[in-house]
């Protein structure tokens, strides 16, 4: 069966639903599992309301998109559902181009074309918060844009993709590096055959320098679309480092912070800030040998722990799941992780309902699910550390079976 | 130095070679005994399920709120006001014997609320549903508060056909609102609005009026926005009194998918209606023992038991856990009152059970009049008491904690099992040439016995494939298939010609559980590979467990029967060792039946697709989509056996 066939139907499907208007999808909007207040559609078009009228869309506290969102939104293209729809068939399409380049398949189409671009266009952690308008979508493609350009071998584009993807949710600043080591190696599977680092750092150095470049002139940009104002700083970045709007999210910052006495916000602020930088140099040190891995794991860090997560952010790392099929086999307890996502997935959305819509439960039952939600974050991503690693050592031969064990401590 | 830190590494490597082997040990000490170690949960799970209704597992009620200072106050309501009850009742009576249309009778009862003085105005609606249109008129009026904004409100509502009694019109349920408004109004105490509101029919007038009021249309509704609107309601009183005396109130709160009001509010009611109006108070129109006996389970038993004491009280409880069920379970509210709950209104039904005295309107309007007193004290929602609870008795209640475990134990007996199939399916046992005679069904099931991995077994374990895909698609078909049903048991179609639909739908079920079957099977089947069945089992368990556990909070009563009904025949698909009697063809036959049998209940299902389309009760979608897929994905396992 040739998969790729798949493709044109799945594409036309998602343009398709981009112009029906379904009487349930008015709902989603406002789904909290589905949009935070940095992503929120109803934020976005208030501040393209208040910028179109001349007032500073950052003073109230309402608005934190990225100015960027502002510029393109106002003057290139209308906020229109069709616009999600490119963005997440683009976002496949980088998937599918990365997938291609880790298979050395070149131009032409390899057996998991079709399957590759399902998992991304419809898994429903990435699709409904492009339903829902979340401006999540296009940071996920701004990420995808960047590993396929640098998987390609493409620096400017890479570096330019992941300037604009900083620039639209700080966090993803911690991919900077998997990135300059997957521009400067190559992104071909080297997980059963773990070797030293050898890319050339100057030229890494050279890329950084040029990454600096392209997001200083973005920065630039945005300060002067602005109009030479700093308050965007504070409301934008500064959101996900001080969680000024403790609006309830899949994640785990909120309920933590709500509890939280003001005399210790500062200091807990910094330790989960910290908390997320700390994975950087551990994975890309152990997964030097295969960039586009390590990257993998950073993207499932963020999708577990960063602040105002949203299902997108999850579903980036579930679907990228897809590129490393080399690993299933070493998978400890897939089905397990598969289990307790398919529980985070139902409690999420319930426990929501019964907290806020029914008013039988409170904020401690959404606090719960999201737990699970982290636990099944967590999981996979112990899951696939420790997958990548073991297929290091193949498999065990019959008799040594009984011998010895591979484990991760 | 050198031979300290030695010992110490040693010793640290030694621990990591100790966990390891501990680790390992427990795991197979658990799969060892998966067998054993799921019957105890299961048994146990039912076990506490079957014991739900006896007396240390609950405790008694109390009042959590303390504004509401129940039955406190003085009531004014007298035998004048009984007598302008009279006076409505009579009026009530001459419409219904006129055979008034819903129009007329609407426009009478709001003349009447205008008359004394209040802002009222009537309600048209029509519901839109496959087996017909349904419509009505309904009435209501306002009383607006005298001491503030009116940002709150109470509603006192009644319906005009009873469904609860063997009298269909709720006649003096109406009277009572009537005379309650003329007689509220005299009094400058309440800080609250008070909402009087008599419905049309029995469930489809309350609910299209919660609608208009809230805002909330839903597509198959044809209504206007209501003229008169009041602040956000936070308490609901529907009174059902179709009978003439009663003797005993009857409370019913069970609510739209199984919603609960807050227990606060029964609590008070139950004082009200002790101290205030010295009546009785019961769970729905069950009498309590020694009242009434009115014996079911013990009919049969010998005289000793009958006269036992504690089996009577068990008795009485299971009476009333089982009626709780009935209505949880199937997501249907048990009154009107059951409509408001989604709206975050806590409502309850009061009704008058039948009797031939001594109470009447007298006493039904003092613990109104008190009942009111209470819920104008309030100054936020009812939230201290709980949400999630059942009651055994008027007095005595489960807490969550009580009661949930059972569900949950059976889950996860569930998912054990499917855990172990997933980890026997990844093993296959071989045996040196001399010994190859076993066929291979029995080797997938010998896995259970042997993973001791001793080296004396002379047999060899070798990791095999387990292709998830075609699992995975049987799963996803299954389900569709449920949709598609689903879809056709909502065609009028359908629903006008009954029996012979629901035979050919079942038959058309079976042929494509069979077509489904065929279609898997086709897929080459490797020999180093697990065989699909022992997945399809392994995730069908996984699911139900999943579907069991996340329910059981929701709507506990639902969860239980899940349990029940799904627990051992997913658990027995494959059939075990012990038991050859399961692998029969016959036995498909109880599959098809446990997934669509209940097709042929054709007045529940007419329910549950009205409930569904008129109220939104999702137990008919669930059924369909969820349930019968499950148990036709188990069907799919035991018939792939005989392939």
């Amino acid at each position: 069966m040739d998969s790729s066939s798949f493709l044109p139907v799945l594409v036309s499907f998602r343009l398709l639903l981009a112009f029906i208007p379904l009487h349930s999808i008015s709902g989603l909007q406002h789904d909290h599992q589905l949009s935070s207040p940095l992503t929120s559609y109803a934020r976005l078009k208030e501040g393209l309301w208040l910028y179109g009228h001349d007032i500073d869309p950052y003073a109230g506290g309402i608005f934190r998109h990225s100015p960027l969102f502002l510029s393109i939104f106002s003057t290139v293209l209308p906020p229109l559902p069709i616009v999600w729809a490119l963005s997440d068939i683009v976002g496949a399409w980088a998937l599918l181009r990365i997938w291609r380049a880790r298979q050395r398949v070149g131009k032409g189409s390899s057996g998991r074309d079709g399957l590759v671009a399902a998992v991304s266009l419809l898994n429903p952690y990435l699709f409904l918060p492009s339903l829902a308008l979340s401006t999540s979508t296009f940071e996920n493609t701004a990420v995808l844009l960047a590993l396929m350009f640098a998987s390609e071998g493409k620096p400017s584009g890479a570096l330019l993709a992941l300037a604009f993807s900083t620039h639209l949710s700080i966090s993803t600043f911690l991919l900077l590096l998997p990135v300059l080591m997957l521009l400067v190696t190559s992104p071909v599977s080297q997980l059963a055959s773990p070797q030293e680092f050898r890319g050339d750092l100057r030229t890494a150095c050279k890329y950084a320098g040029q990454f600096a470049m392209y997001w200083l002139v973005l920065f630039g940009a945005a300060s002067v679309m602005i109009g030479g104002e700093w308050g965007w700083l504070r409301e934008t970045w500064g959101a996900s480092l001080t969680l000024p709007d403790l609006t309830p999210n899949p994640g785990l910052w909120w309920y933590f912070f709500t509890e939280m006495f003001d005399h210790f916000r500062p200091f807990f602020l910094m330790v989960f800030s910290v908390h997320l930088a700390i994975y950087v140099l551990p994975i890309c040190i152990k997964f030097q040998h295969d960039a586009l891995y390590a990257s993998f794991l950073l993207v499932g860090i963020l999708g577990s722990f960063k602040a105002y997560l949203t299902l997108a952010d999850p579903g980036l790392f579930l679907s990228m799941f897809v590129l490393f099929p080399e690993v299933y086999p070493y998978l400890r307890h897939p089905i397990v992780t598969t289990l307790v996502h398919i529980h985070a997935a139902l409690l999420l959305p319930l426990f929501h309902a019964l907290w806020v819509t029914e008013g039988r439960g409170n904020a401690n039952f959404y606090f719960a699910a999201s737990l699970v939600m982290g636990a099944a974050g967590g999981m996979g991503m112990v899951d696939a550390c420790f997958a990548g690693l073991r297929i290091a050592f193949g498999d065990v031969a019959e008799g040594e079976r009984d011998k010895w064990a591979v484990v991760q401590e | 130095m050198d031979r300290v830190l030695g010992l110490f590494r040693r010793q640290r490597q030694n621990t990591n070679v100790l966990r390891l082997r501990r680790r390992k040990n427990a795991a197979n000490f658990v799969y060892r005994h998966l067998s054993k170690i799921t019957t105890a949960l299961l048994a146990v799970g039912y076990l506490w399920m079957a014991l739900i209704p006896i007396l240390p597992l609950s405790q008694l009620v109390y009042i959590d709120e303390n504004a509401l200072q129940p039955a406190q106050v003085n009531t004014n309501w007298n035998w004048q006001d009984v007598h302008q009850a009279d006076l409505y009742l009579l009026q009530l009576e001459g419409l219904r014997d006129r055979n008034a249309t819903s129009e007329q009778r609407a426009s009478f009862i709001r003349d009447e609320f205008a008359k004394l003085g209040l802002p009222a105005a009537t309600q048209r609606y029509t519901f839109v549903t496959s087996s017909g249109n349904v419509s009505g008129v309904n009435a209501y009026a306002i009383m607006n508060s005298p001491r503030t904004s009116g940002s709150e409100a109470i509603v006192v509502s009644a319906s005009w056909l009873s469904e609860l009694g063997e009298k269909p019109y709720n006649l003096r349920g109406v009277a009572t609102v009537l005379a309650l408004a003329g007689f509220l109004k005299n009094y400058s105490l309440w800080a609250k609005d008070i909402i009087f509101v008599i419905g049309d029919n029995y469930f489809d007038g309350t609910y299209a009026w919660l609608n208009a009021y809230h805002g909330t249309i839903p597509h198959n509704l044809d209504t206007d926005l209501l003229e008169l609107t009041s602040g956000v309601i936070w308490n609901a009183l529907n009174i059902d009194y179709s009978g003439h005396s009663f003797s005993h109130l009857g409370v019913f709160f069970e609510g739209l998918n199984g919603r609960l009001p807050n227990q606060d509010l029964i609590n008070s009611l139950r004082l009200i209606s002790h101290y205030t109006g010295n009546v009785p108070l019961v769970l729905y129109d069950h009498l309590e023992q020694h009242d009434a006996p009115q014996s079911s389970l013990l009919a049969n038993t010998p005289e000793f038991m009958k006269r036992s004491p504690q089996l009577r009280e068990f008795e009485y409880r299971t009476r009333n856990v089982k009626k709780h069920v009935s209505y949880q379970a199937r997501g249907r509210p048990s009154g009107p009152h059951g409509l408001f709950h989604q709206f975050r209104i806590d409502a309850i039904t009061l009704y008058a059970v039948p009797a031939n005295g001594p109470h009447g309107f007298f006493a039904l309007g003092r613990i109104m009049e008190s009942a009111l007193r209470t819920s104008n004290n309030l100054l936020e929602r009812l939230h201290a008491s709980f949400f999630f609870y059942i009651l055994t008795t008027p007095g005595t209640f489960m807490k969550i904690g009580t009661f949930l475990p059972s569900a949950v134990l059976v889950g996860v007996a569930m998912i054990f099992w499917g855990l172990g199939q997933w980890v026997a399916a990844g093993w296959v046992q071989e045996f040196p040439a001399e010994l190859q005679l076993q066929d291979k069904e029995d080797d997938s099931k010998a896995v259970n016995v042997a993973t001791t991995t001793v080296p004396t077994v002379q047999s060899i374990w070798r990791p095999r494939r387990r292709p998830v895909l075609p699992a995975i698609v049987a799963i996803l078909a299954t389900h569709t298939v449920g949709l598609l049903a689903f879809a056709t048991i909502n065609t009028s179609w359908f629903l006008r010609n009954q029996p012979l639909s629901s035979l050919i739908l079942f038959l058309a079920l079976d042929f494509v559980s069979l077509a489904l079957l065929a279609f898997i099977s086709s897929h080459p089947h490797p020999p180093e590979t697990a065989p699909l069945s022992m997945l399809l089992q392994s995730f069908n368990l996984c699911l139900a467990s999943t579907v069991i556990s996340i329910t059981s909070l929701l709507n506990f009563s639902l969860a239980a029967t899940l349990a029940v009904t799904l627990g051992i025949p997913l658990l027995c698909s494959r059939g075990s060792p012990s038991t050859s009697l399961v692998s029969q063809p016959s036995w498909s036959v109880v599959y098809s039946v446990l997934a669509w049998g209940w097709l042929f209940l054709s007045q529940e299902v007419e329910t549950a697709v009205w409930n569904w389309e008129v109220l939104g009760v999702w137990f008919a979608p669930f059924v369909c989509i969820v349930y019968a897929p499950l148990v036709m994905q188990a069907s799919l396992v035991s018939r792939s056996l005989f392939l």
